[in-house]
This record gives C-alpha cells, sequence and structure tokens, in this order.
C-alpha cells in the first residue's frame, strides 16, 4: 500500500478511537449522574424511614413497650449516625430488623403513621433496587477491558452496590415474586403512596 | 405529576401491552393526573383522543412469535422530539423498550427520569438477542425498571443485564365482574353448558386445536356443550380445523369489542386457555377470574402463578388433549367445584385491580423522581441553526457537565 493509504487508514482508525471514547464518556457520565440520582432517592428514603422510627419511639412508647421502645429508638439513632461515618448497610439492617419486628396492630398509633411507615419502607426497597441496577450499569461498563486500557472514568471511585435487607415482612412482598399475598399487604404499598402523594403535594 | 406514557405497538391493533397501556392510563388520569400517551397506529384516524399523539406509521416485523412494530426514522424522533417538549413530563413511562421501536427511540432521545415496563418473557428471541446488547447504551438511560413477571424479569436479567421490580399486569376487576351476560346465555341459567376461549386462534401458540380435540371427548359426555370463540383470525381457516362433527358445538363470535368480552366470559360456564407457549403473563385468565369463571389452564409457568400455583384454576399439561377434555368434562359434571374455583379465582383477581397497582407504579415513579423535582425533556438536537444567534449569546454554546 502506499503511504497515503496507510494514513489514510491511521485516520480512520483514529477517528474510530475517538467517536468510541466520546460516546463511552457520554455513556459513563450519564451513569455516573443516574447512580447519583439514585443514590439521592434511596438516602431520603433511608432519612424518612429513621425519622418516623424516631417519631414512633419518641411518642408512641405505650404502643410499644419499654424494650422495643429503646431497641427502635436506638437502631433509628444508629441508621442516623452511620450516615456520615461507620457501616451504614449494618446499621439501616439493624433498624430494619426493628422494624420488621414491630407487632402488626400497634394500637394508639395514627394510621397516618403506619402506612406512612409501610409506605417508606417499600419505597426503600423500591429505591434500593433501582440504585443497585445504577450501580450494576456503571460497574459493567468500567469493568469492560477497553474502557479500562484507555483509563475512562479512572479517577472516579467505583460506585459500591448497597446491600440490606429490605424485605417488609417474614417473606419477600416487593420482590422477587410477582405473586401477591393476602390483600392487606397490597393495602400497605397503596396506602403508602397514597401518603406519599399527600406530603409530596 | 405529568406522565408520559409510551406505547410501542400499534394501537388500533388488539394487544396486551395496548391494553396496559390505555388500562394505566385512564386509571392514572382518573387518580388525578395528567397522562398522554405516544404511540404508533395502523391508522392515523383511528388516534382520536386528545391525550394520544401519532408516532407514525410501523414496520411490522415477526417477533416472538407476534408481530412487533419496528419504527425508525428523522420524522419519528422529530414527532418524538416534538411530544417530550410538549409535555414537560415529570417522568416518562416507556413499554417494552428493547425492541427497536418508539419506545427505544424516545429512552435515546428524552433526558430525565425514565421508567420503563418489560413485558416480553420469552428466552428464545433471536431478536432480543441480537438488539439487546445494542440498545444497550440507551436503556442505560432507564431510571426504573419493572417486569409484568418473573419471567419477564429473568428475560431482563439476562439479555438485557439488569434487574427489574415486579408490579403484574392490571385488570380493572369491577368491568368484569359486574354487568350482564350475553343474550340467551348465562351461568346458572340451566342451559346447555358453554366453555369459552378468547384470542387469536389462528395463532398456533394460544393451543385452539388442542382445546378442539379436547372438545371432540367432551361432547361425548356433555352433548349439548358449546364452545364460545372469540377473537380474530382467519374464519375459514378455522372451520376447516374444527370439522363437520363439532360443529354444531362451535360458536365463533369473532372479533368482539371489551364490553363484549366482559360479557363473555361472564356467560360461560368455564374458561379455557390451552396456550402452548411464549405467554409473559396471562391477563385473560384474571379477566375471566374476575368475572367469576372458573378457569382450565395449560401449565405456563407464568398461568400457573396467575392461578396461585393451581389453587384458584385447574391447570393441565400443556399440549395434551386428553388431559384437556377430562379436566373440562370433570368441571363441567361438578357444580360445587365450579362455585369454589370461581370465588377463588374473584379473590385471586382483586390483587390485580387496577387501582391497586397503578398506586405501586406510583410509587416506582416517585422513586425516581430527583428530589428538587424536574421535568423530562429532549436531548438538544444536533443541528445547527440557520442563522447564528445575534446579541451577547453569540459565541460558542457552553456545554454544561455536572461537577462532583
Amino acid at each position: 500500500m502506499t503511504p497515503e493509504a496507510w494514513l489514510l487508514l491511521a485516520a480512520g482508525v483514529l477517528l474510530l478511537l475517538v467517536v468510541w471514547t466520546g460516546w463511552t464518556l457520554t455513556r459513563l457520565r450519564r451513569l455516573a449522574a443516574r447512580v447519583d440520582r439514585a443514590w439521592a432517592a434511596l438516602d431520603a428514603q433511608l432519612q424518612r424511614r429513621a425519622g418516623l422510627a424516631e417519631e414512633l419511639a419518641r411518642h408512641h412508647p405505650a404502643a410499644l413497650g419499654d424494650d422495643v421502645r429503646s431497641r427502635l429508638a436506638s437502631g433509628a439513632a444508629g441508621a442516623r449516625a452511620a450516615r456520615d461515618t461507620g457501616d451504614r448497610e449494618l446499621a439501616e439492617n439493624a433498624l430494619g430488623h426493628e422494624l420488621r419486628e414491630l407487632p402488626p396492630d400497634l394500637p394508639g398509633v395514627p394510621a397516618a403513621l403506619r402506612t406512612d411507615l409501610a409506605g417508606t419502607q417499600t419505597r426503600v426497597a423500591l429505591a434500593r433496587r433501582f440504585y443497585n441496577d445504577a450501580v450494576r450499569d456503571t460497574r459493567e461498563l468500567r469493568g469492560r477491558r477497553a474502557s479500562r486500557w484507555a483509563g475512562l472514568h479512572r479517577r472516579r471511585p467505583l460506585p459500591r452496590y448497597f446491600d440490606i435487607d429490605d424485605r417488609l415482612g417474614d417473606d419477600d412482598r416487593l420482590g422477587d415474586d410477582d405473586r401477591l399475598g393476602d390483600d392487606d399487604r397490597l393495602g400497605d404499598v397503596g396506602a403508602g403512596a397514597d401518603v406519599a402523594g399527600r406530603l409530596a403535594s | 405529576m405529568r406522565i408520559g406514557l409510551v406505547c410501542p405497538y400499534r394501537w388500533d391493533v388488539p394487544g396486551g401491552v395496548q391494553y396496559h397501556v390505555r388500562d394505566l392510563a385512564g386509571t392514572l388520569r382518573g387518580m388525578g393526573h395528567h397522562v398522554e400517551v405516544l404511540t404508533p397506529a395502523q391508522h392515523e384516524e383511528s388516534v382520536t383522543d386528545p391525550w394520544l399523539t401519532f408516532a407514525g406509521r410501523t414496520v411490522p416485523v415477526p417477533y416472538n412469535g407476534s408481530m412487533a412494530s419496528l419504527q425508525f426514522g428523522p420524522v419519528s424522533a422529530a414527532r418524538v422530539r416534538r411530544w417530550l417538549r410538549d409535555g414537560r413530563f415529570d417522568v416518562v413511562h416507556v413499554h417494552e423498550p428493547a425492541t427497536p421501536s418508539v419506545s427505544l427511540l424516545v429512552c435515546m432521545i428524552a433526558t430525565g427520569p425514565i421508567v420503563a415496563t418489560f413485558h416480553a418473557a420469552t428466552t428464545r428471541s433471536k431478536w432480543l438477542a441480537a438488539v439487546g446488547p445494542m440498545a444497550r447504551p440507551w436503556l442505560e438511560k432507564i431510571s426504573g425498571r419493572i417486569a409484568v413477571s418473573d419471567f419477564a424479569r429473568r428475560v431482563q436479567v439476562e439479555h438485557l443485564g439488569g434487574d427489574a421490580v415486579i408490579l403484574p399486569n392490571g385488570v380493572h376487576v369491577p368491568f368484569f365482574a359486574d354487568g350482564p351476560a350475553l343474550p340467551g346465555l348465562g351461568r346458572g341459567r340451566g342451559g346447555p353448558p358453554t366453555i369459552g376461549f378468547v384470542g387469536r386462534f389462528d395463532e398456533p401458540r394460544k393451543g385452539l386445536p388442542v382445546l378442539l380435540e379436547a372438545m371432540r371427548s367432551v361432547v361425548r359426555e356433555h352433548p349439548g356443550t358449546r364452545l364460545l370463540i372469540a377473537g380474530r383470525g382467519d374464519a375459514e381457516q378455522l372451520w376447516s380445523m374444527v370439522g363437520a362433527e363439532l360443529r354444531p358445538h362451535v360458536t365463533l363470535l369473532g372479533e368482539v369489542s371489551e364490553a363484549d368480552k366482559a360479557a363473555l366470559l361472564r356467560s360461560v360456564d368455564v374458561y379455557c386457555a390451552p396456550n402452548l407457549l411464549g405467554e409473559s403473563f396471562g391477563v385473560i385468565l384474571i379477566e375471566a377470574m374476575a368475572a367469576g369463571a372458573p378457569v382450565v389452564a395449560s401449565d405456563l409457568d407464568a398461568f400457573v402463578r396467575v392461578l396461585d400455583d393451581g389453587a384458584a384454576g385447574v391447570v393441565v399439561r400443556r399440549d395434551d388433549p386428553a388431559a384437556l377434555g377430562q379436566a373440562l368434562s370433570d368441571l363441567l359434571a361438578d357444580p360445587g367445584r365450579r362455585a369454589e374455583l370461581a370465588a377463588r379465582g374473584s379473590r385471586a383477581a382483586a390483587r390485580y385491580d387496577w387501582q391497586v397497582l397503578a398506586r405501586r407504579i406510583l410509587a416506582v415513579y416517585e422513586t425516581v423522581l430527583p428530589p428538587g423535582g424536574g421535568v423530562v425533556t429532549a436531548a438538544p438536537e444536533h443541528d445547527f441553526p440557520g442563522v447564528p444567534p445575534t446579541g451577547t449569546a453569540a459565541g460558542p454554546p457552553r456545554i454544561r457537565r455536572p461537577r462532583r
């Protein structure tokens, strides 16, 4: 081949590389924004859950009993503290466990608070799934050989999965199973959506 | 909330996804939300409602045993862009975005919170295997993924590499539960027993040949039995399949309206779904259960789930006319069992009411909304205006990049 042909070929390859890099950077930027958005949503729901647990422990000690009340309060405080330092997954798991262990009918607790709590728990599960989904997509693209060799977004930390046990009861109400169980289960979710709608408006 | 729904299939052709979008839109509107739908159609004239926007015509391609709508091109893209700009939606909800359709186009063009629902449950789709990875860069923009069933979610996980929340298809339960029966028919009138079948009867995967074969044994035990068939398809072909001896027992209603379908389901003594493969969900079973019809269905995974592992209906081996005929005959002979199944079916169907499911979908929308709010827009168009902008802003456009 003549030198011109070589030059042309090299230019073509270079152009392809530039286009690919630009496109991959666009994807990575979009994914980073999506991870941030998903994290903000998850963080908001987790904080809301801790806040509701605190409210429950503070204002309705009679419904819970001393033992449960103090454990719930410390769980909520732990979750709040772990937001800045410490193992957040562990703290949120502890709080989630306390909330799951609550008796199903809390006497004297206003229905609004109960449905709000149930709705928030549902949303924690949703937000966590969407966050992990975003993390998975990002890690997949970042982990490709070409992306690694090109060093795209090398200096950014790889986003971490957030794994907590966010089941809503004895079984997974929201998750891997599309069979819907007894009616009040769905009632929780629906009522929660109502409350959140009211709060949002 | 301002919600934009995108239906990838032709609006004026009946189909599960279209009904899903229509019912979801109606339910959300009933809850006081602003909902608009972007959809292709066979004829532009059939897109009449003010909340519908015509996205163009489509090229049908075979997909998962049915026809999918292929749609691309600058005209469609311009329509999508205009719809997104005019709609100023808080969230855009696309359906089945893995097919090269208007849904994927919306994923490409929109910026902002996108929710997607995946319907297909096939695991052997060459289309998906080929197109899935190519669509990936745009599917990455979806913030919240919903699958209508476990199987749809599995497709999502295996072919498209993502997780999804499972929210099943919905049914307007009251629409099917309350209303008149078909004229001259009706459960408990003491007339000849009736069996119902609804679906595109010339599609082999719907399994009508199996049911017809089973009918031969059913009419031996219950001579007056009538099979009512509603749905689209080639009538000539059907009658040749039915044959002379079975012909008096079969009534073809053809394509019926939704109201007539509900009336049919309220009329029949047994509803039969002999499908062979490819059903992602089985909305028709829920509709039948909501209408109080005892259900006999083949053992597709999706059907078994909808029927509460066989507690709310009779499940028979697929593609087994003898077993199906036996199950139908037994059920027709036992009114007590029919009543029991109908009661269980009604309870099972109540969980799939749109009122319940729309709230759950709203929870998904709320989760993907950015805390400060914001609207979905079309990404900037990559062409230059004919005239250079005047005034102070004549410099090159600055690209805003969020700093983190």
